[in-house]
């Protein structure tokens, strides 16, 4: 097979596929696209140009690629010379507008549970380099993997925390704990909008950010027209990345290399999330969270370990940073993505209009996946929010909002249908079992915890007033916010324009 | 009785570009064409010859590769590689851009109208199939993004009574699709070409789909109740019929004629063949003789062809050569 490299300053996108595929079958089994339709999934083959030192010598040349996948440039006088494999991070993906998203098709070397365990056999290996190794679950994992096994999502919660301290990891902590947080800065964040909504068109609506799959989405898409609105809120995965690198890191004496972090998460889109520049640390060389695998990946290390979940001891919670009372995990009112709507919602109504909501009335628009809530007032509406989940409802919301049609304030935004407890990385059905089926039972799982206000969490009031007040304004913004960047489009020679 | 294709007129309707497709109003009485200029015309016949009558250039900004007429013929729809996909409300004799639908990541291959008109499908080679539901505001929402296929797609076409959409795909499968639960799924999936599906029609009835192919053959496909239980909605669609050895090169584009049920077929190799279902065949494994052959139709690749809805055996074709020609399809005196 040969092909004339047209382009001699960067390698054909044919190659870059090559690669792709090839990393990409190595992890098939966990990679594999969900069957349902409405994910945002990879559009295209990988275009992203990828530099290459440039030899000397002409500038058309041809290309062989050998069986075993290797490539020779074939030079003017014969000669094969071998070329480097290209090699794209993460981050070339994410800074590419070659296609939209996903996680779920790229392969992440560094953020799979094969590396994990490699954290953990340098550990036991007595390597000099010793790493404090950090979990933290995610409540939609929790439910996915107790409906698998047939507990609660606290027993759930529990069992996972001795089955990782088994393996040698040091803390188990859990993302409700940081979701707290993420409440609480998009309820000011929103009401901040909502009072300077008259001075500032792209106030409002306030668009949720704890989604990565959205965020990517948005960024590479709709770039600098989307980006006003979307809240800089970071997600529960990154103020947990804040937590442990910065606050639990002092706290131990530790520096943040030393720590490794891992974020069990129901969906791929967060391993993007976690390879942000945004959420790098560049002076300590490391990421807030090193590394995320789904909770179908901890089913695969149960699976490996032999072990089914219900027969690890449910021990005590690590409960440092956990959402909990007494021995039992909470939730947080609202959708099984996170209650953005819920918990912003009841705030501004409280906070700007001095209503106390006592029970939301979700109205179904043209899908399930398309509801809204208004809150009304001798016939004027005075709030308007909706939750939008799926490629299909995000479609019409964006093309609402660039017609000026849009009527919310604020929008709870999630790429997968039916939202997080959904997610592309949750424990796929059984053969006997239907989607709908065990969605329905993991979202009874999630809501069978009980419920905890942000306002409520005790230990939460308390960091705002040690940490984060000690850390100063700005830094304290830091830890909790983010920023996001339009992605140009691509338009180098590699964009084929097709004819037919 | 040896029928005949007799060219009634023919025309250079995209100058210095391709013609990719062609569309009859609903009435008959005018015909849309679009091309690699971007822009779409629209024409009548006058007289002897066909005039045209508008041209609508704004609208895109590359290559308009598809156009449909709303069923009430009130409006066209226009699909182009600038990835989006153009709504004209016909006022009089002329034509406004009502809308622009916007959301394929590129190229929109295809556009096609459900028969009760509140329905648009698209397609494009970002591989998904959207539905759109216009609204009495005429306004367009997506319903719908199905991501079946695992290549560009080339085509979508609805059943001509029920709310069901078939697609055609460089995957070189045919897809069906239904509503359930609020959203699109894929029912059924026909395989048997072995190189890209480029275009798809339905019979008169809805019973039997016909595809044609890059691998030169034309395919006729059959509902079949799969009979597993009475509460499968599942069809399994089984060919009943492969027309190979009759087309020299691909195989671009088919129209199954409501009027007379004759298929015509448009090809690579310059030429226009129209075949028919032989008599008394078996409808489980029915045959279709070739009974024109028009070699060169075209003087290069022909892109489309169209019956006309009204006229028996009226039938129009499109080329890359930018020129648009009129048939008639019949019975030697």
């Amino acid at each position: 097979m040969q092909c004339e490299n047209l382009f001699p300053d960067v390698v054909r996108s044919a190659r870059c596929t090559a690669v792709w595929q090839k990393m990409a079958s190595h992890f098939s089994g966990v990679l594999q696209l969900t069957d349902l339709d409405d994910f945002i999934t990879p559009s295209q083959e990988c275009v992203k140009p990828v530099k290459v030192e440039k030899k000397q010598g002409k500038s058309v040349a041809k290309i062989q690629i050998e069986d075993d996948g290797s490539y020779f440039q074939v030079n003017q006088d014969g000669k094969l010379q071998k070329l480097e494999k290209a090699k794209i991070t993460l981050n070339d993906c994410l800074a590419c507008s070659g296609c939209i998203t996903s996680a779920e098709s790229v392969l992440i070397t560094q953020q799979s549970h094969e590396e994990l365990y490699r954290v953990l056999q340098r550990n036991k290996q007595g390597s000099s380099e010793q790493m404090v190794v950090v979990v933290s679950v995610s409540p939609q994992s929790r439910a996915s993997l107790a409906a698998r096994f047939n507990l609660s999502s606290t027993d759930a919660g529990r069992r996972l925390t001795t089955f990782f301290k088994s393996l040698g990891v040091h803390h188990v902590f859990d993302t409700g704990f940081s979701r707290t947080f993420s409440l609480l800065e998009s309820q000011r964040e929103f009401i901040e909008r909502f009072q300077r909504r008259e001075q500032d068109k792209k106030s409002l609506p306030m668009l949720a950010s704890a989604c990565p799959g959205w965020i990517c989405y948005a960024e590479k898409t709709h770039g600098d027209f989307i980006i006003p609105y979307i809240s800089t809120t970071r997600s529960p995965q990154q103020v947990m990345g804040s937590l442990v690198k910065s606050f639990f890191a002092e706290q131990q004496g530790l520096t943040p290399q030393q720590i490794y972090h891992v974020a069990v998460m129901p969906c791929y889109d967060k391993k993007l999330e976690a390879s942000r520049s945004d959420f790098y640390l560049t002076e300590s060389e490391t990421r807030e969270v090193d590394c995320v695998i789904t909770s179908g990946e901890v089913l695969k290390m149960l699976e490996q370990e032999s072990l089914s979940l219900s027969d690890v001891d449910p021990g005590s919670l690590d409960t440092m940073f956990s959402s909990v009372c007494g021995d039992e995990l909470l939730r947080h009112e609202g959708s099984g993505s996170g209650g953005y709507l819920h918990h912003v919602y009841t705030h501004a109504a409280k906070e700007l209009f001095g209503v106390e909501v006592k029970d939301i009335t979700y109205k179904t628009l043209k899908n399930k996946d398309f509801q809204e809530v208004t809150l009304e007032k001798d016939g004027t509406v005075l709030l308007r929010f909706a939750a939008t989940y799926g490629f299909r409802n995000i479609q019409n919301l964006v093309q609402k909002l660039k017609r000026g049609k849009s009527p919310y304030h604020f929008v709870e935004v999630m790429a997968c249908p039916s939202g997080c407890l959904n997610g592309g990385g949750q424990v796929r059905p059984l053969p006997d079992q239907s989607n709908k089926e065990l969605l329905q039972q993991v979202e009874d799982l999630y809501r069978a915890e009980r419920p905890v206000t942000p306002e409520g969490e005790e230990r939460v009031a308390e960091l705002y007033c040690t940490w984060l007040q000690n850390v100063g304004e700005d830094r304290a913004r830091q830890l909790l916010h983010t920023q996001y960047h339009a992605v140009e489009k691509a338009t180098n020679g590699l964009t084929i324009k097709w004819v037919s | 009785m040896k029928e005949v294709l007799n060219k009634l007129h023919k025309f250079s309707a995209h100058p210095d570009s391709r013609c990719w497709y062609v569309a009859w109003n609903p009435s008959g009485t005018l015909l849309a064409s679009c091309g690699g200029d971007r822009a779409i015309r629209i024409w009548k016949k006058e007289g002897d010859s066909w005039e045209c009558q508008n041209v609508l250039s704004e609208g895109h900004q590359r290559t308009v590769r598809k156009v449909a007429w709303s069923p009430c013929g009130n409006y066209l729809a226009s699909a182009s590689f600038d990835a989006t996909t153009c709504i004209w409300a016909k006022k009089g004799d002329d034509f406004e851009c009502l809308t622009v639908l916007e959301g394929h990541e590129n190229e929109v291959k295809c556009v096609a109208w459900a028969p009760s008109g509140s329905l648009l499908a698209t397609c494009s080679r970002d591989k998904s199939v959207w539905v759109w539901e216009v609204d009495e505001e005429e306004e367009y929402e997506c319903v719908s993004v199905v991501n079946a296929h695992t290549q560009d797609v080339k085509h979508v076409v609805w059943h001509p009574t029920q709310e069901l959409l078939a697609s055609a795909s460089y995957d070189n499968t045919v897809r069906l699709y239904r509503e359930e639960d609020d959203d699109w799924v894929c029912k059924a999936t026909m395989e048997g070409h072995t190189s890209t599906v480029w275009s798809l029609a339905f019979d008169p009835s809805g019973q039997r789909l016909v595809s044609c192919s890059d691998d030169r053959t034309v395919k006729i496909w059959k509902e079949c109740h799969s009979g597993e239980g009475d509460n499968s909605t599942d069809t399994v669609w089984k060919c009943v019929c492969t027309l190979s050895g009759f087309h020299g090169r691909t195989v671009y584009d088919v129209a199954w004629c409501r009027l007379t049920g004759a298929l015509a077929t448009a090809c690579g190799d310059d030429g226009v063949r129209v075949f028919k279902e032989d008599e008394n065949s078996d409808p489980d494994q029915t045959t279709f003789s070739l009974v024109v052959h028009a070699a060169k139709a075209h003087n290069q690749d022909v892109n489309c062809v169209a019956w006309h809805p009204k006229e028996a055996g009226l039938l129009a074709s499109c080329s890359d050569d930018g020129e648009i020609a009129i048939w008639s399809y019949q019975a030697e005196a």
